[in-house]
């Protein structure tokens, strides 16, 4: 389709590409130069683009009582945890929803993903009652339980795509050779989906890192992660932009290149496995 | 379907179908129906069109490609209260960058803050962070349509905006659908953006049905009530989740 191109048409498409990069990038890069800028910088009516860059914000972040080495020990304990379980149980359950011939597969398959689907929103109320009675608010294991609800059929149906896409052949001739059932799946299926495991794992840390609904609603003091302490710089005597741009960065970079990491399987996990990326 | 008093312990009360009454007549709660419906429709019909149009402008690069899509990704992973902060400091009305750029071209209003404009204000935010999405989706269609394909079209003299529509297009469709479907299922999942930029304001404006949910739930504490319209929200994502599954089914069965 590129062969004959008119100058014309070449310069419309750069404007175009450098038009939708900047309505991409310009609030990244906006919020990173944001939380190396002096307070007076950042207030100021017009923007200021040159300024000398300091790490006033980060420092205020982990002194002066602000504390968010706790927060993001918190973000990452409950993040972590719970991607780790649900890419565990999600390569078993994943292996058993391809190679299963049961009846009624469809349904399980369905009931798996619609309580991935659920509205955070409707979810939130009933996990919050028996959360309740079980003595889980405000606690790391509470959150990581919360997390899994979404985390493990999203993790069951990208394992069950990945395993879809290997040939059965490679396992059954391991049976012929005499492998067990689980010797076929541990040595032969799961290392040939290592980038599965490693785009579920991502994933899952990517959607629970950035979860606000449930760490605000079932957190308290000594369970809060990160996105809660970017909200809670937000007080009645006003917002502190440059440790709320300095969070964001903290927030978001990490997850950013986690991301990136794994983009050729992205489409694959992300559509659940309905498309196969490039 | 029933009345739920918090103090000391769950106790049920049974009220037969008095919540589910309720939310038929009560005008609020049809309000952030409607204010969901449209919120709904704007960002995942935003977000296709400029989505497939700059998976198609991506396409049509030779060089550089990876980074421009490695970039053109990165929204993606921020969290979403981050998007709804740095909507709010992009838009400050004092020291905001994008404000001041409206300034620029004589719009001086803060946007997050006004009834007319707050609602137009989350739905930009939420194409910001989604549109990478379905690019990428429909990205990954385009490099499997047959190349051949495009050549026959080429030669039997149609244009590129003939071949985009006639070839290109439909021979994605299939793709197409399932980025309409997974992004509808988040859409109706999420409502962080708008919980931390306006919290439903201004005057109720932005107030979707799931946040008008969670206030009843957790500022009312009317947990029977709250629960009939999750089940509502319910009833609707269990439907697109069906589309899904009977697609995902039909694309099994096309491929043995």
């Amino acid at each position: 389709m590129i062969a004959r191109r008119s100058r014309f048409a070449s310069v419309v498409l750069q404007i175009l590409t450098v038009l939708v990069v900047l309505f991409t990038a310009v609030p990244l890069v906006w919020m990173a130069l944001s939380s190396i800028k002096p307070t007076n910088d950042i207030m100021s009516h017009d923007p200021v683009f040159f300024f000398r860059p300091t790490l006033e914000h980060y420092r205020g972040l982990f002194t002066n009582g602000n504390h968010v080495d706790r927060y993001l020990v918190n973000s990452l304990v409950a993040a972590g945890v719970s991607s780790l379980i649900a890419t565990a149980l999600g390569a078993l359950g994943g292996y058993g929803l391809s190679r299963s011939t049961m009846r009624g597969k469809r349904h399980l398959a369905f009931w798996i993903i619609s309580t991935r689907m659920a509205p955070i929103a409707a979810v939130l109320l009933p996990l919050f009652l028996i959360f309740r009675r079980l003595g889980l608010l405000d606690s790391l294991s509470g959150l990581v339980v919360a997390y899994l609800t979404f985390n493990l059929p999203f993790a069951i149906w990208i394992m069950a795509a990945f395993f879809d896409s290997l040939p059965g052949s490679l396992e059954e001739a391991a049976r012929v050779d005499g492998c067990s059932r689980w010797a076929a799946f541990w040595r032969i299926s799961l290392p040939l989906t290592r980038a599965g495991l490693v785009t579920t794992w991502i994933l899952c840390l990517v959607f629970s890192w950035n979860d606000y609904s449930f760490a605000q609603t079932f957190s308290g003091t000594s369970s809060q992660t990160l996105p809660i302490a970017a909200t809670q710089l937000i007080t009645q005597t006003g917002i502190d932009w440059g440790q709320l741009t300095a969070v964001g960065v903290i927030v978001v970079v990490p997850m950013v290149i986690a991301g990136l990491a794994v983009r050729r399987w992205l489409v694959t996990g992300l559509t659940l496995g309905a498309v196969t990326g490039e | 379907m029933s009345k739920v008093t918090l103090i000391g312990g769950v106790s049920l009360t049974g009220v037969g179908g008095d919540n589910w009454s309720k939310m038929f007549s009560d005008p609020a709660v049809s309000a952030s129906w409607k204010i969901s419906a449209f919120y709904f429709v704007a960002t995942v019909g935003i977000e296709m069109l400029l989505g497939v149009g700059i998976a198609i402008l991506v396409h049509e690069r030779l060089f550089g490609r990876n980074i421009l899509v490695s970039i053109l990704l990165m929204p993606m992973f921020v969290a979403p209260v981050i998007v709804g902060l740095l909507g709010r400091f992009l838009t400050d009305s004092s020291f905001g960058l994008y404000s001041w750029l409206l300034r620029l071209v004589g719009i001086d209003s803060n946007v997050l803050g006004s009834p007319r404009t707050a609602l137009a204000a989350v739905v930009a935010l939420d194409v910001w962070e989604w549109t990478p999405l379905i690019m990428l989706i429909t990205l990954a269609g385009l490099s499997a349509v047959p190349q051949p394909l495009i050549e026959a079209a080429s030669l039997d003299g149609a244009g590129y905006f003939k071949r985009l529509w006639y070839v290109v297009i439909p021979s994605i469709s299939g793709v197409l659908l399932v980025a309409l479907l997974i992004r509808a299922m988040d859409a109706i999942r999420f409502f962080d953006i708008i919980w931390i930029t306006t919290n439903g304001g201004p005057a109720d404006t932005t107030k979707i049905i799931p946040l008008r949910l969670y206030e009843i739930a957790f500022r009312f504490f009317d947990l029977g009530y709250a629960a009939a319209i999750g089940l509502t929200m319910l009833l609707f994502s269990i439907i697109v989740a069906n589309l899904f599954v009977a697609l995902l089914e039909k694309k099994k069965g096309a491929a043995q």
